[in-house]
């Protein structure tokens, strides 16, 4: 009477179509091989130990920022306020230390909680003024780069007290501590996106909004708890950021690496995620960051102008924004 | 159809919205283990219905009783509680991710500290038994929902309904946007369900497909319940008219 359920191998299309998928989400696994040995062979000075640990160093601070924001992108909020996040923690951390002479734990320690609140502030505007995050933290951001701008006296702080550097960037097996806690940070994102139940609710708030709702998801939360994460990493790296200039970072641009909204915008599309959210994995984002550090670096090292690895580093982004959009039709 | 056991009931069930009366006074009885077909012209209020019984709406007044207790569903998780378990016409799936963590999504197996950890094998294997269980063949559980037929995702959808504890099953036009080969799958899976002595409370357009799979026939008009007839003992005939507003004697 009935015809028996299809038995389902993919239809052709679709196979092509996961392979193309494949393809794009993997690639970049090997482009950043072959930019790496192109670089070793073309940029002097390239492939020695010293330089290697500053890709490392720059790659952590950019790395760490990215990771947060990764999540926040999987739960389907593009967070925009990272450089009013970084402002804001920049500030603290200099503050703190430098003029009112707190203990390096406790420096730290506040400028995460800034960081918290800062995320609490996005996921409140977010879910309870039901405001979409892209705009929604465009404006947390201006109203956070005007406290950072305020607590610093417009001025730039520098950090004369010994103590905040060496102790952030103590080498451990010849590592600096900043690359360590990017890959704790990496770690513990893997093992939260993959194997938790928070993890599976963020993929599926991002993905699908409605479906989330509908089969129980506890949503709101959710984007809270994204946006948080999001906002505390931000903070963490703006603390390893002040550490390594010894000042604090003027309007959260960083003066160190290129730890900006821009970067990790870049990274995470080019590791193959949704703009639209629920769909990406953050080891990927780990091999774009390194990616784009390499290739700024290598570019550097082969006395190219500034201003040309600026409009390389657009292009990354252009590219990385087709890519996502090809991707969003495929799926 | 006296000897049939009644396991859901409605009791004067009425909904207002402002002006819109969409349920008026109705009284249904659900019978176990059978496919119990709602039909009804658009905007007769069979949606309404649906929605008070898997605990989206609230009723104005009247209420249930569920395997002979009287009962109120407070909501979707109340209805949950009570075996109920709505598969939406849109289906809630989510298309980006797998067949197991959609089949789990929002009850999803959890061990370790805290309960933070997901059970991966176990929902795999619990996914497997009861895709198994309704003879839903998906070849490969770690597939994207989005890779899937219409009607493998309708056994997904069901499958979740499931594995939520669903002994009452409400299909909201299963079949509405399917091809004439998945629309018999999806049958099939009805036929399989009720097999296993699940209910199916099932909303259709199609008349045809109603006389193939209901075994009883309840018809809405103008929010009102106008009849229920046994499919063996009512025609298509005598059902169009009632869709039309003709009561029968």
């Amino acid at each position: 009477m009935f015809a028996r359920l299809t038995q389902g191998q993919l239809p052709m299309a679709r196979r092509r179509r996961e392979q193309l998928l494949f393809l794009m989400d993997n690639g970049i696994y090997v482009v950043t091989v072959v930019l790496f040995i192109v670089f070793v062979i073309l940029a002097p000075y390239f492939f020695t130990p010293r330089n290697l640990v500053n890709i490392l160093i720059s790659a952590s601070l950019a790395g760490i920022v990215t990771a947060g924001y990764t999540v926040a992108i999987l739960a389907g909020q593009i967070d925009t306020s990272t450089q009013g996040v970084l402002a804001v923690a920049t500030v603290t951390t200099a503050l703190l230390f430098e003029e009112v002479g707190v203990s390096l734990p406790l420096t730290v320690a506040f400028a995460l909680l800034a960081g918290i609140a800062a995320g609490l502030f996005n996921g409140l505007i977010v879910v309870n003024g039901k405001i979409v995050a892209f705009v929604a933290t465009l404006a947390t951001q201006g109203v956070m780069l005007a406290i950072a701008l305020f607590l610093s006296g417009g001025q730039t702080i520098t950090i004369a007290r010994e103590g905040l550097q060496e102790a952030v960037f103590i080498r451990v097996f010849g590592i600096p501590s900043s690359v360590w806690i990017m890959f704790f940070c990496y770690i513990v994102g893997y093992v939260m996106l993959t194997q938790t139940k928070l993890g599976a609710h963020i993929y599926a708030t991002g993905a699908d909004y409605r479906a989330a709702l509908l089969s129980g998801v506890p949503v709101d939360r959710v984007i809270r708890i994204a946006l948080v994460i999001s906002a505390l990493t931000a903070a963490l790296t703006a603390v390893l950021v002040t550490a390594r200039a010894k000042q604090s970072a003027m309007f959260g641009l960083a003066i160190a690496g290129s730890v900006d909204f821009v970067t990790a915008l870049t990274a995470v599309l080019l590791g193959g995620f949704s703009l639209f959210g629920g769909v990406g994995r953050i080891e990927r984002n780990l091999v774009a960051v390194l990616f784009l550090t390499i290739l700024g670096n290598g570019l550097q090292l082969m006395d190219v102008p500034t201003g040309i690895i600026l409009i390389v580093r657009g292009f990354a982004l252009v590219l990385a924004v087709i890519l996502s959009v090809l991707r969003a039709r495929m799926t | 159809m006296a000897s049939e056991d009644v396991i859901l009931e409605t009791i004067d069930l009425d909904k207002s919205f402002g002006a819109v009366h969409a349920v008026r006074t109705v009284s249904w009885k659900v019978y176990e283990g059978r496919v119990n077909a709602l039909v009804g012209d658009n905007g007769a209020g069979k949606s309404t219905l649906i929605k008070l019984i898997s605990g989206a709406l609230q009723p104005n007044s009247g209420g249930f009783r569920v395997r002979g207790q009287e009962t109120r569903i407070g909501g979707p998780a109340g209805a949950f509680g009570l075996g109920i378990a709505a598969v939406y016409q849109n289906l809630a799936l989510v298309e980006n991710r797998d067949v197991v963590m959609n089949m789990f999504l929002g009850s999803e197996l959890t061990r370790g500290p805290g309960q933070i950890f997901l059970d991966h094998k176990g929902m795999l294997r619990q996914a497997h038994e009861v895709l198994d269980d309704i003879h839903a063949r998906i070849p490969n559980v770690r597939e994207m929902v989005r890779n899937l037929s219409g009607g493998q995702r309708q056994a997904v959808a069901v499958g979740r309904a499931l594995i939520r504890g669903g002994e009452i099953i409400i299909m909201d036009e299963p079949t509405a946007a399917l091809g004439v080969e998945q629309t018999q799958e999806v049958l099939q899976l009805i036929d399989t369900l009720r097999g296993q002595g699940k209910t199916i409370i099932l909303i259709s357009h199609n008349i045809q497909q109603v006389f193939e799979i209901a075994d009883y026939i309840s018809v809405m008009f103008h929010g009102e319940l106008i009849g229920t007839r046994s499919r063996d003992e009512a025609t298509e005939a005598e059902v169009v008219a009632m869709i039309m507003g003709k009561r029968s004697p």
